[in-house]
């Protein structure tokens, strides 16, 4: 078993760092049910959770555990489950919920192959089920991608700040090689300041007026104004959380976006497309929601041409194209799903993109 | 400068635990590394292999198409890998699973009995540690010294009784003269 570790260099697996992480980010409550790739994950809560004296809950299914989490955020408990593709696709009605609840439920999703049942290889078929989701009405998912351990390490605070800042489910959206795969880590402490949630947790109505939270408006105005509210919070995320990579963008005629680990092969085939004098700038959106649409639009009124690269059929190349509104031609290289393509795949698939 | 490894053989020769022990060598030598397992619905008996990959700078990838050091320590991991070994890089081989062939010029193949030379040192499962030292002469990438520190790192506390048995076994892998079976 792996231990809460602060200031000390440990190789360690991507879903355990990331349960590591959420440990130490404070998380009071785990829900989960198994799945490939991300099953490290809720064994690593089985045992941790229970020696801190926190809640861990093997739920009966991924309906029950987006429902616990539901159930204990609306408490003011940090609440957390974390799932796969066709596993996520069940907590979406959970996920509408939440978003109108205004719950910080934290929900790591770690990308296998779909659709349906797929396959358990990596994959990023899920850009579109992380960032427009598939639950009814109005909402955004606050989603954050990360490249790297470290990184989901890092992230994985961040979710969870996030969340709680704008009483929003927030999704870390890892994909099955970034779970698998281990590299040296540091976990240091939680860096954010702890929201105080006071005013709205349903924490026992001793001494003060009783409250309610629920999704139901039996009329018009209010839910309006519910709903303009809900979008006042996305509009400050938008303005506010945005983060993203960008290198060699100052000269560059092309311009190559990808997300999560995939980002590294592109990123090392620019590098060697650029040793060889070819003018190419790398983009890697870290907050898919708020996806960094300004800074795209300005960058496409200097470049040449957008590529995006992805596995998938093209998902948050459609992203891309919004943000450029036309400005430039956008792109799209990708492979359904399975093992990343090639370093030299991927200068192929640039150089014939820069004719 | 960047240098990957496959580790191939057997599930429960080891194949992972090697590589997670030469992936925190270079840990502890300040170098990004990843390490990541062979993928898919293994089972026990069937293959399984996992790929290690050091870098001065961010580890840029991993499922490569070409390897620099590839250990088989059986015979359909050598028939699996023989093909992936980079131009110039090297194919270490457990001649006691594996026949010893050279289908390539363009690599140096590294021919060594490690399974028998893990039971002569008292038990077979060693065999997997011995091949790394095996590793580190060919690639000459780390000392011993912190091979064994990596072991010591990765073991469990009730584990900790076979330290020097295989440190011995890295040893032993390190001073076998490689090319000597090759002319």
């Amino acid at each position: 078993m792996v231990e809460c570790l602060t200031g000390k260099k440990v190789l360690m697996k991507g879903n355990y760092a990331i349960a590591n992480a959420a440990v130490i980010a404070g998380c009071d409550c785990y829900f989960g049910y198994p799945i490939t790739p991300q099953s490290e994950i809720g064994e690593f809560m089985s045992g941790k959770m229970q020696e801190l004296g926190r809640a861990y809950v093997s739920a009966e299914s991924e309906l029950a555990a987006i429902n616990m989490c539901i159930g204990a955020c609306s408490t003011g408990k940090k609440a957390m489950t974390s799932s796969s593709s066709c596993a996520i696709s069940l907590m979406q009605e959970g996920l509408s919920y939440a978003t109108s609840d205004e719950l910080p439920i934290v929900l790591i999703s770690v990308m296998r192959g779909g659709p349906g049942l797929g396959n358990i290889f990596p994959s990023q078929g899920d850009y579109n089920q992380a960032t427009i989701g598939g639950g009814d009405g109005d909402y955004k998912l606050i989603v954050l991608s990360p490249s790297n351990v470290q990184e989901a390490i890092d992230l994985t605070y961040k979710t969870f700040y996030l969340a709680h800042k704008y009483r929003n489910p927030a999704m870390l959206l890892a994909d099955g090689l970034l779970g698998q795969m281990m590299e040296p880590v540091e976990f240091g402490k939680y860096p954010y300041a702890e929201i105080d949630n006071s005013s709205w947790a349903l924490s026992g109505a001793k001494g003060r007026n009783p409250r309610i939270i629920r999704s139901y408006s039996p009329t018009e105005g209010p839910q309006c104004e519910h709903i303009r509210h809900l979008f006042d919070k996305y509009k400050q995320l938008e303005e506010n959380e945005v983060m993203y990579e960008e290198l060699y963008t100052d000269d560059a005629d092309l311009l190559v976006l990808s997300f999560g680990s995939l980002s590294r092969n592109v990123k090392a085939a620019i590098k060697q497309l650029r040793d060889q004098g070819m003018k190419i700038g790398f983009f890697r959106p870290i907050t898919l929601f708020p996806f960094p649409n300004k800074r795209l639009n300005e960058l496409s009124r200097k470049v040449k041409k957008f590529l995006t690269i992805e596995v998938n059929m093209g998902q948050m190349v459609r992203d891309v194209r919004l943000a450029v509104n036309g400005n430039v031609p956008v792109e799209f290289y990708g492979k359904p799903v399975g093992s990343w393509p090639s370093v030299e795949d991927l200068q192929t698939a640039i150089e014939r993109a820069m004719i | 400068m960047e240098k990957n490894f496959v580790i191939a053989g057997f599930g429960g020769q080891g194949v992972l635990l090697a590589g997670e022990v030469l992936a925190n060598a270079f840990m502890i030598d300040n170098k990004n590394v990843t390490w990541y397992p062979s993928y898919g619905a293994e089972m026990r008996g069937g293959t399984v292999n996992c790929e290690v990959v050091m870098s001065d700078d961010e580890v840029s990838s991993v499922n490569k198409r070409e390897t620099d050091f590839i250990i088989v320590l059986n015979q359909a991991s050598f028939d699996k890998f023989e093909n992936k070994v980079k131009k110039g890089g090297y194919l270490i081989v457990n001649t006691s699973l594996a026949e010893k062939k050279q289908n390539r010029a363009d690599i140096h193949y590294v021919f060594a009995p490690i399974s028998e030379m893990a039971e002569k040192l008292g038990n077979v499962k060693m065999a997997n540690m011995l091949a790394l030292g095996l590793l580190l002469k060919a690639s000459g990438l780390l000392s011993v010294d912190i091979l064994e520190k990596a072991l010591d790192m990765v073991l469990p506390p009730h584990r900790k009784n076979l330290l020097p048995l295989n440190k011995n076994a890295m040893e032993i892998g390190y001073k076998y003269d490689l090319f000597a079976l090759n002319c």
